[in-house]
């Protein structure tokens, strides 16, 4: 079937078939984003003070990246103009240029702002006094020598105080815009219960080493003798028989992965097994999207990760403080799960990010001589596929326009 | 775009336009990080400043990159997004007025009805709009899509009539 008025306007609505069809998507598209906008909107003034960290968002290369989009924008509607004037080499430069620009956009999302939210964390401890030694320890040298705002210090003894002073600087910007009477109140109430987080990154920690054993094999199980020895071989070729009978060590002091898949499969064949720790192993990683879950899982009654070297943010060198994981109430990455403020965030900017994708694809089938095709049938047609793929670019970009002040500065 | 304005010259005349809503959209974008970085402000103004200029960056990106400037038939989308846009500032402004930190209605409406609640008939007359914005869009689409063109409509008529003269 031949699609009718791709290139001469419809005499009623007066414009090409694709052209109106193209805007009627994109009047459901902002449907969809205006009701993500209008939750975000709703959500930040509805949080509770202290609770929406828009402080943390590095403004720069929010900028930047706004800054490339304008320009794969402009490029786009100068490919359009190029193919107008019937200079396809000219249309060529610009495309590859905004696909250039395009895919840039897409990297510093996905290779530098949400990689580097995944790997940094914020803690919440049980007890108020022990957040107090935390703090004192972690900033007692960077707030003795500068103030929250940068400049220095005069006195080089810090005194009692200080310390507060400075992390209500941190805990103002975060949150708050300004300092305010309801920023202080909310400062004064957050140090006093203990329920400010501490953050940074977790520059290594100390795993669990676990011995494994296995206690005895059930033959009522279900799965006969000759099989539950084939599963054992897998783990222990020479002593399977010996382990079957009589049960005995199978690991001594291996990592978590591999006694949690012998656990699983051995479990699987009949096996009762038991897993101890026997000590705790200095690992220098900084792990992604770990949760309270996953330091404190309880192996034999033991936690699996006994302590964190946590390097502190806003501190001279990233001063280390130890926590011990029994003093962790809550621990999580910046992911979506962190906060209502990361839930929407990943949200938006996520769907946003996939239009940019989809975006890509259809460049790179216009660009492609499956998609060049249509210039040497008709080249007025293919100018005006360009044209409505340059509207939706356009609608991607302006919703950038507005997610950049409402992530960003607002 | 019309047929009118495909000339060359024209075509110059909107590459040049280009270029100056692109460097239009770049400063507006320092504007906003500047003012941000250099002045403490706050919520509320920080808001109104940033979506202004956010604003202006967006009307230019539609009038002149999208062209709508010169698609003046496409007014009925046109009304149908002025009308979702009014949606959901009404929508937002009724939920925030109930559950958020913005004072209730005073002044001359709050001593007219005597009370400082909303009127329950915005609250129905906004979900109303709720209703008619999905549905009226719906006609749209459907109404634009099935109309069969006058010109197309005139060809098989005079087909079908031929036979019958001869």
């Amino acid at each position: 079937m031949e699609i009718p008025y791709t290139v001469k306007p419809r005499p009623d609505t007066g414009l090409y078939n694709a052209k109106l069809g193209i805007w009627l998507f994109l009047a459901s598209e902002v449907m969809l984003f205006g009701a993500l906008f209008s939750s975000y909107v709703l959500l930040r003034v509805g949080a509770e003070p202290g609770t929406w960290s828009m402080g943390l968002m590095d403004i720069y290369v929010g900028a930047g990246n706004t800054m490339v989009l304008i320009a794969s924008s402009m490029f786009v509607v100068l490919a359009w103009a190029q193919l107008k004037q019937g200079n396809l080499a000219g249309y060529k430069k610009w495309k590859w240029a905004t696909i250039a620009c395009a895919v840039l956009f897409l990297m510093v999302k996905w290779s530098y702002e949400w990689p580097s939210k995944f790997a940094h964390y914020d803690v919440w401890l049980n007890d108020a006094k022990v957040l107090h030694e935390k703090f004192e320890k972690g900033y007692h040298e960077t707030a003795s020598h500068i103030e929250p705002g940068g400049a220095a210090h005069d006195n080089t003894d810090a005194h009692d105080g200080d310390v507060e002073k400075y992390i209500e600087g941190i805990y103002t910007t975060r949150f708050f815009k300004e300092s305010s009477v309801t920023s202080e109140d909310e400062f004064k109430k957050a140090w006093e219960n203990g329920t400010l987080a501490l953050s940074g990154h977790i520059n290594s920690y100390e795993e669990a080493q676990i011995d494994f054993s296995i206690t005895r094999w059930k033959a009522d199980f279900g799965v006969s003798r000759a099989d539950a020895t084939k599963v054992l071989a897998k783990f222990s070729e020479d002593k399977a028989d010996k382990l079957l009978q009589d049960g005995g060590e199978l690991y001594e002091k291996t990592d978590y992965d591999t006694a949690k898949l012998a656990e699983y499969e051995l479990g699987q064949a009949g096996f009762t097994v038991a897993l101890s720790v026997a000590g705790y192993e200095t690992i220098k990683k900084h792990p992604w999207m770990w949760g309270t879950k996953r330091v404190n899982e309880d192996i034999g009654g033991k936690p699996r990760v006994k302590s964190l070297v946590f390097g502190l943010d806003e501190t001279q060198h990233h001063q280390e403080i130890t926590l011990d994981v029994g003093d962790i109430k809550r621990l999580s990455a910046y992911e979506p799960k962190h906060s209502t403020f990361f839930g929407i965030y990943y949200t938006i900017t996520g769907l946003h990010a996939l239009h940019v994708f989809g975006g890509i694809l259809i460049m790179l089938y216009n660009m492609l001589p499956v998609g060049l095709a249509l210039w040497h049938k008709d080249r007025e047609q293919y100018t005006n596929r360009i044209e409505t793929f340059g509207l939706f670019w356009h609608f991607v970009d302006l919703v950038w326009i507005f997610l950049f002040p409402i992530l960003y500065i607002l | 775009m019309s047929d009118s304005h495909d000339s060359s010259d024209f075509i110059k005349h909107l590459v040049n336009l280009f270029r100056i809503v692109g460097g239009v959209l770049v400063v507006g974008t320092v504007i906003t990080v500047l003012i941000d970085i250099n002045f403490p402000l706050s919520l509320a103004w920080a808001a109104v400043i940033g979506l202004s200029i956010a604003l202006v960056k967006a009307s230019f990106v539609v009038a002149i990159f999208m062209h709508y400037k010169w698609d003046k038939k496409l007014i009925w989308i046109t009304w149908t997004m002025v009308l979702t846009f009014f949606f959901f500032a009404g929508m937002m402004g009724l939920i925030l007025w109930s559950e958020g930190n913005i004072p209730k209605l005073d002044s001359a409406l709050a001593i007219s009805t005597g009370t400082n609640e909303i009127p329950t008939i915005w609250i129905i007359l906004a979900s109303m709009l709720g209703v008619v914005l999905p549905a009226a869009f719906t006609v749209l689409t459907v109404k634009l899509l099935n109309q069969p063109a006058p010109v197309e409509a005139a060809a098989p008529k005079a087909g079908r009539t031929a036979p019958k003269k001869s």
